[in-house]
């Protein structure tokens, strides 16, 4: 019984083998040839704008709290006009898993997952990414979205002023 | 006791608990807004519905509103008040912003518990959402009104807990508004309650104001260490800085609620000046050298001059692990010349407190819950602001309280005021026990006797004094009052405000050692070469400014311990950095007697804001903490003395030493703390030379302000738009007879030389008074609270 499956382990392999060698290879010659990702593929990370230029993110710091391995952290202030947003922002791809649960936890869609996969570095500080290497200048996969037209506290429209809210109450009037 | 049923568990409440009450005793967590332990239950949020089975009451009803009797049997899981549960969080986020990410209460946010508590996903309602207009309310707190739900939290804290009266509901109908009725900061020494208070985030800490969410923050337990009641707080820290503080609860002291010194006056542990390396001179060394240089030049100074030539200064804002390591440090270098306070009528009026307070010393529990109060010579307001709320707390129940002081105080209660010279005190006192008042005038003395009648009557009396103004003397008269009045089924309490948070604690260590004016005649003397300082200031602490420093100029070796640049820092041969209070574990004993120990909430070290210069934190790698050399105030003391343990043997080894600490190794932060045993026996005053009386003289007395005179809140830059601006205050008769009008500016000449300030008037002060707020840092060199001298008055000529 065991003379005989050795033998046909023996033999069976070369018969896979000889099988194969005219069917058409599936590995490409990477980097000379690259394959497209699927369009939810999830590689490096980007912030985006809203459609007025304005950078989404507002430092909510859900991202940094979603972050499994805690490769995300940032400091948020305010500006001038009252928009909450990130004095400085940083992504620790050395240590980041790809996982996307930043981008699912990000309320402004600032933070979106993008099929660059190519960005191994020899030096593990050149993949501590600032603000500065995060920021792109277009919307991502949500161009519409703006944030603070939502938010309902008055930082981009006046008090009152975006689509689904009345103009501001009037206190001291008794009239019903 | 009734016994009710809720969810099939039994439990047992006390008389007058309702169910909700009664539901938290068993865990069962139940969505409410409105209730609060300290503010009790409005039944505004329609929030806390439960099915009611069996007992008096019967259908969905509001638990908060629902005093638990014998036999009820209640259901929270009951499919009807599920639902009503559902549909109330449903309307009560029907005009809620979309702002969470934005908001500074999220993560910490009720509302957004009690939403994913009761089920509610999706917005239904299409209709537009009501909008509001903030105020400005100062610098401490940020208003959005949007994200309001109308639990009317916010009011119930303000008006009726903290008696402001300035801010409150406006509107009706659907536009019911909290705000301030006219523009201007919020006017309450108690405003931050509110942002406490507020179960959403329409009252948010403006000085956090987008600095940390809540989960990111390091916190602990901790002792305020702003003034000597002891209030918990909740101090939070990221990225080593401290960033806010929130009240923390504590039954026997605060409650639940804090002052604004305590809850914004944080500053000080990150003050960008604060020294954090050990120098010798200019030069910044490390720890092994420093302690080196001091061992070495303290033995040296020992050698040739005699240990007794070598002085120590303890502190009552030091824990008092510290203050006992510095005793045991001065028993270490064998000199007895000790003190544990700068200023020495503060010393001896604490003394006097930790020696005779024991029986009738009273907690601000036991305030709340008193029928008379009788304040004399205390301005809880700038003093020790939580004593305030008690006794308000006390008077909302139906206490009366009268107030004997010169100086014009605001209280955020009704109260008989009589403004009595501040020498008079003590005469008034003996008075009250002796029950006669005739060296009063008429007028006087008919309050006086209302006083002494409703003294006698109440069941629960308490006298609180205020250890500034009534001096050493004063004090042990108050307490002999209290003891003199009391009997045995009605005890007659006593609270007194003492300078710091630990000066009961540092009080019962010194013993009968002499004070610091002891010490500066000895350095004067050339007795003294060498001093050390644990946390203490003696350059602006001493009520003699000009005597302390030119005596301390005289020094051979000044070592200085601290966590903020004092001036004695600044000046100090070695300078030893060490934790502040939020940094380091310790107990302070506060005026009650009561140790209160308090947790470390964090390691120091330069914020990150500093060192990346508030852009990016630095790229590069280090294996510590930048500057973060700190260690705590003992473990120092303890180096200096070749001695390696933990806190926790030190404890024990304290307990074995003083038998009034009994406890003390066991101390819980998270616990209400416990009372020193009694056992002080008698501490004799020595003999005050009488401040010399002059015809025509007035008594300048100098007080504490609320933001202005404390150590380590006028280290607080968030406190600057608060502070009030130096000036004499004066009776406007008194004014009025050298024709001086209200802002003029009035000289002042004293023995100590001369003061040029405006003045205020008042009408509710004694007369022949000057009062002027003591300023920590200010440029006029100020005199120390607790300091009177005879001062002569007059018209600043125009020149």
């Amino acid at each position: 019984m065991n003379l005989w499956r050795g033998i046909k382990g023996s033999i069976q392999p070369f018969g896979i083998t000889f099988r194969n060698i005219f069917r058409k290879p599936s590995t490409i010659q990477y980097p000379e040839q690259k394959r497209t990702p699927a369009p939810r593929f999830r590689a490096r990370i980007i912030l985006t704008r809203d459609p007025d230029g304005g950078e989404r993110c507002v430092a909510c710091y859900l991202c940094s709290a979603a972050c499994p391995v805690d490769c995300i952290s940032m400091q948020s202030a305010e500006r001038p006009d009252g928009r909450r947003y990130a004095t400085w922002f940083r992504i620790n791809f050395s240590r980041c898993i790809f996982c996307g649960m930043c981008a699912e936890a990000c309320p402004t869609l600032a933070i979106q997952m993008t099929p660059d996969y190519e960005f191994s570095k020899r030096e593990p500080l050149t993949l501590v990414y600032e603000k500065e290497d995060l920021l792109v200048d277009h919307g991502g996969k949500d161009n519409e979205y703006n944030y603070y037209r939502h938010a309902g506290i008055g930082v981009v429209n006046p008090r009152g002023g975006n689509p689904d809210e009345a103009p501001p109450v009037d206190i001291r009037t008794n009239l019903p | 006791m009734p016994t009710l049923t809720i969810d099939n568990k039994t439990v047992t409440v006390p008389e007058g608990a309702n169910v909700l009450e009664a539901a938290k005793r068993l865990d069962i967590v139940i969505p409410h807004f409105c209730y609060h332990e300290a503010l009790g239950s409005v039944g505004a949020c329609r929030l806390c519905a439960m099915k009611f089975l069996e007992g008096p009451a019967k259908g969905i009803q509001m638990a908060c509103m629902v005093e638990a009797k014998d036999g009820m049997v209640v259901s929270t899981q009951d499919e009807g008040a599920v639902d009503l549960r559902k549909h109330v969080i449903e309307w009560l986020m029907m005009n809620h912003p979309h702002d969470c990410p934005v908001c500074d209460e999220g993560g910490e946010c009720q509302l957004q518990d009690m939403t994913v508590a009761g089920g509610h996903g999706i917005r239904r309602y299409g209709g537009l959402k009501r909008t509001y207009n903030n105020q400005f309310l100062g610098p401490f707190v940020y208003h959005e009104m949007n994200r309001c739900i109308q639990c009317y939290r916010c009011v119930r804290t303000y008006q009726d807990y903290c008696g402001g009266t300035d801010f409150g509901v406006l509107g009706c109908n659907q536009r019911i508004y909290f705000g301030r009725f006219r523009d201007g900061p919020l006017e309450s020494v108690f405003s931050g309650n509110i942002v406490d208070a507020c179960p959403t985030g329409v009252f948010t800490d403006k000085t956090f104001r987008f600095h940390s969410r809540y989960w990111d923050l390091e916190e602990a337990s901790s002792v305020c260490p702003h003034c000597s009641l002891g209030c918990a707080t909740i101090p939070g820290a990221r990225y080593r800085e401290l960033q806010r503080v929130r009240g923390g609860v504590n039954k026997e002291t605060n409650g639940f609620f804090i002052c604004d010194r305590g809850r914004f006056g944080y500053g000080y542990a990150n003050h960008p000046d604060r020294p954090r390396i050990p120098r010798i001179g200019d030069r910044e060394v490390s720890w092994d050298d420093s302690l080196e240089e001091a061992r070495g030049r303290l033995a040296d100074i020992a050698h040739r001059h005699g240990p007794a030539a070598i002085a120590l200064l303890g502190s009552p804002r030091a824990s008092l692990e510290a203050n006992y390591r510095l005793l045991t440090l001065a028993h270490h270098l064998e000199t007895d010349r000790i003190a544990f306070e700068a200023h020495p009528e503060r010393d001896r009026t604490a003394r006097v407190v930790a020696a005779l307070s024991d029986k009738n010393s009273r907690s601000l529990e036991e305030i709340r819950n008193s029928d008379f109060l009788l304040l004399v010579g205390a301005d809880p307001l700038n003093e020790a602001p939580m004593m305030a709320l008690a006794v308000r707390q006390a008077v909302r129940r139906g206490a009366g309280a009268a107030l004997i002081d010169p100086r014009p105080v605001g209280l955020p209660f009704h109260a008989v005021h009589l403004p009595l010279a501040a020498g008079r005190l003590s005469e008034f006192l003996q008075a009250v026990c002796a029950g006669t008042f005739e060296n009063f005038s008429r007028q006087e003395r008919t309050i006086l006797e209302g006083i002494a009648e409703r003294l006698r009557r109440a069941q629960r009396p308490i006298l609180i004094g205020g250890g500034d103004l009534l001096g050493a003397a004063g004090v042990r008269d108050l307490l002999r009052t209290s003891e003199k009045l009391s009997k045995e089924d009605r005890p007659c309490g006593a609270a007194l405000i003492l300078g710091g948070p630990n000066s009961y604690g540092a009080a019962l260590l010194s013993g009968e050692t002499s004070d610091f004016n002891g010490i500066l005649d000895g350095i004067s003397e050339g007795r003294i070469r060498a001093l050390v300082c644990l946390e203490s200031d003696p350059f602006t602490d001493h009520p003699d400014l000009s005597r302390s420093r030119s005596a301390l100029a005289k020094l051979d070796l000044l070592i200085a311990l601290d966590c903020v640049p004092t001036t004695t820092a600044e000046k100090a041969n070695i300078f030893l950095p060490v934790k502040a209070p939020a940094e380091s574990a310790g107990v302070y004993v506060n005026n009650e007697g009561r140790m209160l120990a308090f947790a470390s909430v964090f390691d120091p070290g330069t914020p990150i804001r500093v060192t990346g210069g508030g852009d990016h934190p630095p790229r590069v790698f280090e294996p510590g903490t930048p500057r973060n050399p700190p260690m705590s105030a003992w473990s120092v003391l303890g180096a200096l003395q070749n001695r390696r343990e933990s806190l926790n043997s030190l404890r024990r080894e304290m307990e074995g030493e003083h038998a009034r600490l009994a406890g003390l190794a066991s101390l819980d932060p998270e616990t209400d703390g416990r009372r020193v045993l009694p056992g002080g026996g008698r501490f004799e005053i020595p003999e005050i030379p009488a401040i010399p009386t002059e015809e025509k003289a007035f008594d300048l007395i100098s007080i504490q302000s609320l933001f202005g005179s404390e150590t380590l809140s006028a280290f607080s830059p968030v406190l600057d738009p608060v502070r009030p601006v130096p000036r004499f205050l004066m009776h406007s008769a008194d004014a009025a007879e050298i024709g001086l009008a209200a802002g003029e500016t009035l000289r002042v000449t004293t023995d100590r030389g001369g003061f040029e300030l405006p003045v205020a008037l008042s009408e509710v002060m004694a007369r022949g008074c000057l009062f002027i707020a003591h300023l920590k840092g200010s440029p006029v060199d100020l005199p120390f609270p607790g300091v009177r001298f005879a001062a002569r008055v007059d018209r600043r000529k125009e020149s």
